[in-house]
């Protein structure tokens, strides 16, 4: 085959084979239109037609084996100026992609403000702080789902027990925040902060501090330079502990649960991370009590994703209202038209347009 | 087609779909501060009733913090409804605009990924126009977990019954990451467990020396070196098991008998010939590309399926799955990295080198790989020894060419030495992940004996007594500055200058505020000394025009904040954080008073000198 000819083949095929071909042939190929697409293709495997023809064929003869594409995507050079993500769209024919993706104005469905209602606390908050009356408890919830009320209620009831509450977050701008929401909800005179340069109320029985500052009280301790609090230390509340993978400070959420009192109970409150579970069996294997987590993966609020084209037209992103999870491959087809369409026209930045 | 959508007409299309209030994700300070720029001249204006209600939000806010009263944004705040939140702002800011979200007065605010951990306010959509961020000096795609901490910003609980992430392309887009991560499940998390000088000097304040090693055993970092180890143990026992049908033959170490006998014979007639030139870090590396290695190549990640040797030159050559499914042959010389992960690998004689199930496993696992994984560290031994010519000579010693077992042994050779390899190679990975923490440990305690803060019994001298109060980063550095007296005499605004330009780690670029010469000459005792520490602790940046600005701050109790700002290009919300840091760093010196009180007292001095104007006002 000469390399017109190539050419013309590589023409009539659909831009996502070209972007198959492209791998390990063109650096950034996603961001390349289809004509640069096929400049690019040629000019890496001048040396090597026969291999990259080899490969063309091998990909169209996979693609016509496949059932997915209802039409061969080989067709005749009439149409391949047609760019072929158009042919999933809604008008382009394809009954059953269409059918099941849905529309914007069902995605919209449900937009608004919801009638009050009485809180009801979530049934997974229920179970954090039940098990939170016998042993430490790990929660790994999405953001968003309401983890301040767990330590919100689970200060309240260490409190009530005449118990010392320590609540460490990784930011000093989250502690303030925090400071001014619980000192809003317990009193003033309830709650103190400490952080590297501030220091209030510093004898409160709820104390707001970053991580760092737990960490130096608990060295303070070990070495004998006892701090009073310690001893009627109930409850210590790690926000935020996916922290502990933090690069340069993870370390520091490690030493601070290793050197934690064995009297006072460990909640460690994360979004959504991957293995909850290590992190209870590690706690389960230094701490006195068997560690127990709370895992919830579904949303208070649900979400939904959607799909904002620069001219302004808005589409859903995925075939299904609520976020398909586990099928990332399941794109709205007008959503996966529209974003060829901006890829196709936008070329890599700094090169002249064709 | 414009690269990305405008801001003006993406807020017109949010507001138009009732998709208010938003936060709208970008990719760095500048886009946020040119988003609120092009307000200037919009004309979709909020209707009279909503400006007004912002003023008032804004006047409560004001009492409390006066320093956000004449920020130039406020018209455009209170006009458009619009505002920007990002770390180059003042913390009094950043506190106000949340509180106006709080209050549901705004329709949108735009943001830098960088923070989204912090902010700690919902909105209903979420607009995100970019799928990578900037990580220390370089950008990195989202994770998985990012993705959806910035996603689950949207829908806010009892305000709303559903929430909305909404993607706009921009030239920083790849689509693939974002559904991934709307889709996906979070990554796992690993334990990053650095030991530093002040965590060493603290645990052997209260714990004797053999203690310690049963405190770092409790680290979830020991606990995932565990997992990995029990891992091999377990791939260990199967080994044991295969290795059964080799056991003792007619001599008990029939397998080492054999590689020597085997090694003589292949040498022998070789003598002579130019041995091929593989370089020992070749060869130590090559030994760890074996199936179900994760490996680096110069685009993109592979898992090596089988290692061989090329057929006319016997190079070092790997088979590599790649990321798009193909199957690779390689040089081993062109493997870039190895990293410390190893599937599981289902091992078959002919292409694709493993059962088809294992292939697509690897296929997913592949891609499913986080974006940083820790590369494995391999020692390169020494040039391998070339047998000595007297046992080269002595091949007729061997009793192997006329012993009964000899075919069996030359039959079950490969694969026995094969296995043996193997078993030696995980016990000593296994004795490895047991005691690397422990390792690294002693490794600090010997530097710490060598500076003088540990006894040669691993006991903290008067030194190590007050230095273990530093629990800060570059700690060595400091104590030993504090060591060679290098602030003796020194007034509290060349105190902070310094310790301005040690906590300073950002390198964006700033302007070059005069510096004095007091200054400048400490600055290069600092620079010589932690150049000198290097080995034992990363220098930080010391860059002149921080230490500057924080001594002017410090110098001039007249200087008002606007002045401050005036004299550099660094933005307001970066200054706040340098002085705020500062002050961290101070207050620990300061805890230095029992040892040494004149320093103790400068510092406590600059604190009070710190604490004014902005810095005051603020928590």
């Amino acid at each position: 085959m000469t390399i017109e000819e190539l050419e013309q083949l590589l023409a009539q095929q659909p831009v996502a084979v070209l972007h198959r071909l492209s791998r390990g042939r063109v650096h950034r190929h996603f961001r390349a239109g289809k004509l640069r697409l096929i400049e690019l293709i040629l000019q890496h495997s001048s040396q090597n037609l026969a291999g990259l023809e080899s490969d063309l064929q091998a990909l169209i003869a996979e693609r016509q084996s496949h059932p997915q594409p209802p039409q061969p995507p080989a067709r005749p050079a009439a149409r391949a100026t047609v760019s072929p993500p158009r042919r999933t769209a809604p008008r382009g024919g394809e009954p059953e992609t269409t059918e099941a993706a849905v529309s914007l104005a069902t995605w919209l469905e449900g937009i608004g403000v919801p009638p009050p209602q009485p809180f009801v606390p979530d049934p997974w908050q229920e179970e954090a702080l039940a098990a939170l009356n016998e042993t430490d408890v790990v929660v790994s919830v999405p953001t968003g789902s309401g983890k301040t009320y767990v330590a919100v209620e689970a200060a309240k009831r260490a409190m009530e027990d005449n118990r010392t509450v320590i609540y460490t977050s990784p930011l000093k701008a989250l502690s303030n925040t925090k400071y001014t929401e619980f000192s809003r909800i317990f009193g003033s005179d309830k709650v103190g902060i400490l952080t590297g340069d501030r220091q209030e109320n510093g004898q409160a029985p709820l104390l707001i501090m970053t991580t760092e500052i737990l960490r130096n009280l608990l060295y303070d301790a070990a070495s004998g330079e006892i701090d009073i609090r310690l001893d009627t230390l109930g409850l210590v509340i790690l926000d935020e502990s996916q922290y502990i993978a933090d690069p340069e400070r993870g370390v520091v959420w490690e030493e601070t649960i290793i050197f934690c009192p064995s009297q006072a109970k460990l909640l460690l409150l994360s979004a959504s991370i991957g293995n909850p579970q290590d992190i209870a069996d590690w706690l389960t294997s230094i701490r006195p009590t068997a560690c127990r987590l709370v895992r919830h993966s579904k949303r208070t609020v649900p979400l939904r994703a959607g799909y904002l084209h620069p001219n302004g037209k808005l589409v859903p992103l995925f075939k299904t209202a609520a976020i398909p999870s586990g099928h990332a491959g399941h794109l709205h087809p007008e959503a996966k038209r529209l974003f060829f369409e901006y890829e196709e026209e936008t070329l890599p930045s700094g090169r002249p347009r064709r | 087609m414009p690269p990305s959508i405008h801001p003006v007409d993406l807020i017109a299309s949010l507001r138009q779909k009732h998709l208010t209030p938003a936060i709208v994700f970008l990719t760095s300070r500048r886009a946020c501060d040119e988003a609120m720029e092009s307000f200037n001249h919009a004309d979709i204006v909020l209707p009279p009733v909503r400006q007004d209600a912002i003023a008032a939000a804004l006047e409560r806010v004001i009492t409390q913090y006066p320093s956000v009263a004449d920020h130039p944004l406020i018209p455009t705040v209170q006009r458009i409804g619009v505002a920007a939140h990002h770390a180059g702002h003042l913390p009094s800011w950043k506190i106000a605009i949340e509180e106006l979200m709080r209050q549901g007065c705004l329709d949108a605010v735009f943001a830098t990924t960088t923070l989204a951990a912090g902010v700690d306010f919902p909105a209903r959509t979420v607009v995100i126009t970019q799928s990578s961020i900037r990580k220390s000096r370089d950008f990195a795609d989202l994770t998985i977990g990012e993705v959806q901490q910035i996603a689950g910003r949207a829908g806010r609980r009892g305000k709303d019954q559903v929430g909305f992430a909404v993607v706009t392309p921009s030239p920083y887009i790849d689509l693939g990451i974002l559904t991934k991560g709307f889709t996906g499940h979070p990554e796992s998390i690993d334990s990053q467990f650095i030991i530093s000088y002040p965590m060493v000097l603290n645990l052997l304040k209260a714990h004797p020396h053999e203690q310690i090693q049963a405190i770092l055993a409790k680290s979830f970092a020991q606990f995932q070196l565990n997992q990995r180890a029990e891992l091999l143990e377990r791939k260990l026992d199967t080994l044991h098991e295969q290795m059964e049908p080799f056991g003792p033959r007619v001599c008990t170490d029939w397998i080492t008998q054999w590689q020597t006998f085997d090694q003589v014979r292949r040498q022998r007639p070789q003598r002579h010939q130019v041995r091929r030139h593989e370089s020992p870090e070749l060869s130590a590396r090559f030994h760890f590309m074996t199936p179900g290695r994760v490996v680096g190549l110069a685009r993109g990640r592979g898992i090596v399926l089988r290692q061989y040797r090329s057929k006319g030159q016997k190079n070092p050559m790997v088979s590599v799955l790649r990321l798009d499914g193909a199957v690779t042959e390689c040089p081993a010389s062109n493997v870039g990295d190895i990293f410390d992960r190893l599937f599981e690998c289902d091992e078959t004689p002919a292409f694709p080198w493993c059962s088809a199930t294992a292939f697509d496993e690897l296929s997913s696992q592949l891609t499913e790989l986080p974006t940083r994984l820790p590369i494995l560290p391999i020692m390169v031994p020494k040039d391998s020894e070339v047998l000595p010519d007297a046992i080269v000579q002595s091949l007729g010693d061997f009793p192997c060419p006329s012993c009964p077992s000899r075919p069996a042994c030359q039959k079950d050779f490969a694969t026995a030495l094969r296995l043996r390899q193997e078993q030696q190679r995980h016990t000593k990975s296994i004795q490895a992940l047991r005691a690397s923490l422990w390792h690294r440990f002693q490794e600090r305690i010997e530097v710490l004996q060598k500076f003088g803060y540990l006894t040669p019994s691993a006991h903290l001298t008067d030194e190590g007594e007050w230095a273990r109060l530093i629990r800060i980063d570059h700690s060595l550095l400091i104590t030993e500055l504090i060591r060679a007296e290098a602030f003796s005499g020194a007034d509290p605004a060349l105190l902070t200058g310094v310790m301005a330009s040690i906590t300073h780690d950002n390198d964006r670029p700033g302007s070059f505020p005069r510096i004095s010469s007091g200054m400048s000459s400490l600055l290069g005792q600092v620079r010589k000394l932690a150049e000198s520490l290097s080995p034992y602790e990363d220098p930080p940046l010391l860059r002149a025009d921080v230490a500057a600005l924080a001594e002017r701050w410090i110098a001039d109790p007249a200087l008002t904040w606007i002045g401050l700002c005036r004299s550099t290009t660094m933005a307001e919300g970066d200054i706040y954080r340098l002085l705020a840091r500062t002050l961290e760093f101070l207050s620990q010196i300061h805890t230095l008073r029992a040892t040494h009180p004149g320093l103790a007292d400068t510092a406590s001095r600059a604190i009070a000198l710190i604490r004014r104007g902005v810095l005051e006002e603020l928590p």
